[in-house]
């Protein structure tokens, strides 16, 4: 029974692998006082992969004292419809990353236009005018607050000759 | 009397009046929101305050807290959902007054009581903070430090079932708390070769990133319909009579929640549902609670609004943010160079002055907002949620972007989002991570001067008497956890091998 706490520990345990590596990696500089800048980061890293070991010594116990048809039940009620929930979420995180770069090219009107338009649409509203509205109308409201009102340089791309 | 004095002028100032009241409305609003706690509220905020003048931008996050507060009350009542955390307790009553067919007189109970608890929150906190702050002067390096391990010590208390996991949240701040430039020697640590790297990673980042984008994709993943509002209520206010009747549940609910607000970890959902008891304890009819008493809703909301000012002693005295908010605001006074704690009286009094008087009209404003918003907020709860994230998800990618004209910052900010979302699935707890972010530096910086003007000899810890103090009633309030969750531990067990033998 893989729980929370053991896929918590775990990753735990990973982090703190890797950040203690890096920070081994640190040079100390003969201008650094005696803890030096690679100290703190040494101890946080060992904290945390103790603390990864401690979570998942505490799963190991807790899973031996338990009997086979509880383990059963609690995996299957830990992780029912988890899945689903994390490729859900990853949709939108894709939506949202994918911004990152169509901005550049797009400029900020438009990438932002079409970006509330998928997203609205990939949480659920039907494909209707309403979407191609609020995704237009939010863009300008945006575009009007960021750019017009508080005169932040958003991105410009493909409609830069009309200076939006 | 010094202190009132010196918040008068603010009273006349138009930025800060403008701050109060716009923070306020935007808070009454995000708090009616269900999912939208007021700590996202004033996240989505934050971007916002980097182009504002220091003072109107604390005003602006204070006044959100405080508005987002009364918003909470506004679903609990109307559709028994709590847009707030701290508004729970307001469903017990406010919902079954709604199904009576007085929703108005328990949004003015809310409203009327919400008002009665900031201004004894307000009057408290400018009471209290100068005092715990007055012995500024006499901090060293060690004191610095000892305060930065105390505030990391709330960690005992707010890491939920699991003091463990509440560990590891924290360290995860710590650690981003170390990319940049050293603090000391001036190299640099984990930027990789990037020079977005080297000012290190803002706090304002993660905080967004955890909180909202976090939240964001939570509710894709869930994607369930809340109930609509169906009513049109108007608010009510209680009649003498019943303005009579409230006192002694809106003392108690002032009483409880400025306690829990001035205890950094305990927060305003306890201080709720601790003076609901309370209240039904003390009520000549208990009887009423649970089916539609008007005290039920006086003292829990009397109660959360109270913490929404008093939370602000421990940060503005020492800097430990106690709750979600006051992280979000410490996020804030960061953003403009301020750092709370005992300089900060010294320092920037201004911005105190200012801070009390721009609460002062955020509370008026509250009640003004509050009869006003009404209808606006029915209308906000009542939109399809696809539209309201998309819109939400925009302004958070905007905002972040209008901050250094980066999309590195837009990119560690959705990284920030998808640790959060893992987080949550994995039941770890957001604030200590945030402790961590914006303590680590003070701890560390604090910890290794000491050591450089000691000549590396580790008692000057506890050779200073303020130094000596602060790890001592850190070490007091990690044992008090740790023995509470011990006892706690131990009574389950109890109680699970006597539910083991039974079925046995």
């Amino acid at each position: 029974m893989i729980t929370r706490d053991a896929v918590g520990g775990l990753a735990a345990i990973g982090l703190g692998a890797c950040y203690l590596y890096f920070a081994s990696q640190m040079r100390a500089s003969s201008l650094a006082d005696s803890f030096g800048p690679q100290g703190m980061p040494l101890v946080y890293g060992w904290l945390m992969l103790g603390l990864g070991v401690v979570l998942v010594l505490q799963w190991l116990v807790a899973t031996s004292r338990s009997s086979s048809e509880t383990r059963q039940a609690a995996h299957a009620d830990a992780w029912r419809g988890q899945g689903r929930k994390i490729l859900r979420a990853g949709g939108l995180f894709g939506l949202a990353a994918a911004y990152l770069p169509i901005v550049q090219t797009l400029g900020y009107l438009p990438s932002m236009a079409l970006l509330t338009f998928a997203v609205a649409l990939y949480l659920g509203a039907p494909l209707t005018w309403r979407p191609v509205a609020i995704g237009i109308g939010g863009a300008i409201v945006l575009w009007l607050i960021f750019v017009q009102l508080l005169g932040v340089p958003m991105p410009r791309g493909i409609l830069s000759a009309f200076g939006l | 009397m010094d202190t009132i004095l010196a918040s008068l002028p603010y009273l006349l100032e138009p930025s800060i009046l403008i701050a109060a009241m716009i923070g306020v409305t935007w808070g009454i609003l995000g708090g009616a929101m269900p999912g939208i706690s007021p700590s996202i509220t004033m996240a989505l905020l934050l971007p916002f305050t980097y182009t504002m003048e220091p003072t109107a931008a604390i005003v602006l996050l204070a006044s959100t807290y405080i508005g987002a507060e009364y918003g909470g009350s506004v679903p609990a009542i109307l559709i028994r959902t709590p847009g707030t955390n701290a508004a729970a307790a307001t469903v017990l009553d406010g919902y079954e007054m709604n199904k009576q067919g007085k929703a108005g007189l328990a949004l003015g109970i809310s409203l009327y009581s919400g008002f009665i608890g900031s201004m004894i929150g307000l009057a408290l906190l400018m009471l209290l903070s100068k005092p715990l702050a007055g012995v500024a002067l006499a901090f060293t390096p060690p004191a610095y430090f000892a305060l930065g391990i105390l505030g990391l010590s709330v960690i005992a208390t707010l890491s939920g079932d699991s003091l463990v996991k509440g560990l590891i949240a924290a360290l995860l701040g710590l650690m981003v708390a170390t990319v940049g430039t050293d603090p000391v020697t001036g190299s640099n640590r984990f930027t990789f070769g990037s020079s977005d790297l080297l000012g290190g990673i803002e706090p304002v980042m993660i905080m967004v990133g955890l909180f909202a984008m976090s939240e964001l994709l939570a509710q894709a993943s869930k994607r369930d319909d809340i109930n609509k509002i169906r009513s049109r209520p108007k608010i009510e206010f209680p009649g003498r009579h019943l303005a009579k009747r409230l006192i002694r549940p809106q003392l108690l609910g002032a009483g409880i929640g400025s306690f829990e607000g001035v205890m950094p970890g305990a927060g305003g959902t306890i201080a709720s549902f601790m003076s609901y008891n309370e209240a039904r304890r003390w009520s000549s009819k208990p009887d009423e609670f649970g089916k539609g008493s008007p005290e039920g809703i006086a003292a829990p909301e009397t109660a959360n609004n109270a913490v929404a000012e008093t939370a602000l002693v421990p940060l503005l005295s020492f800097g430990i943010p106690g709750s979600n908010s006051t992280a979000i605001l410490l996020g804030g006074f960061l953003i403009h160079g301020l750092q709370p704690g005992p300089m900060l009286f010294q320092r920037s009094a201004d911005v105190i002055s200012g801070l009390y008087a721009g609460l002062f009209v955020a509370i008026v404003g509250m009640v003004v907002m509050g009869l006003a918003m009404l209808p606006i907020c029915i209308w906000m709860v009542n939109r399809p949620r696809p539209y309201l994230n998309a819109f939400i998800l925009a302004l958070i990618l905007s905002g972040i972007y209008s901050i250094h004209g980066s999309l590195f910052d837009v990119g560690i900010m959705l990284t920030a989002g998808l640790v959060g979302f893992f987080m949550r699935i994995l039941r770890f707890p957001f604030l200590p991570t945030v402790l961590g972010l914006v303590l680590g530096y003070l701890v560390e910086s604090n910890f290794r001067r000491s050591l450089v003007l000691s000549g590396d000899d580790y008692t000057v810890f506890t050779n200073d008497w303020i130094s000596l103090g602060l790890l001592t009633v850190a070490a007091l309030f990690i044992a008090g956890s740790i023995i509470k969750r011990a006892a706690a531990a131990w009574r389950r067990d109890e109680r699970a091998a006597f539910s083991e033998g039974s079925e046995g």
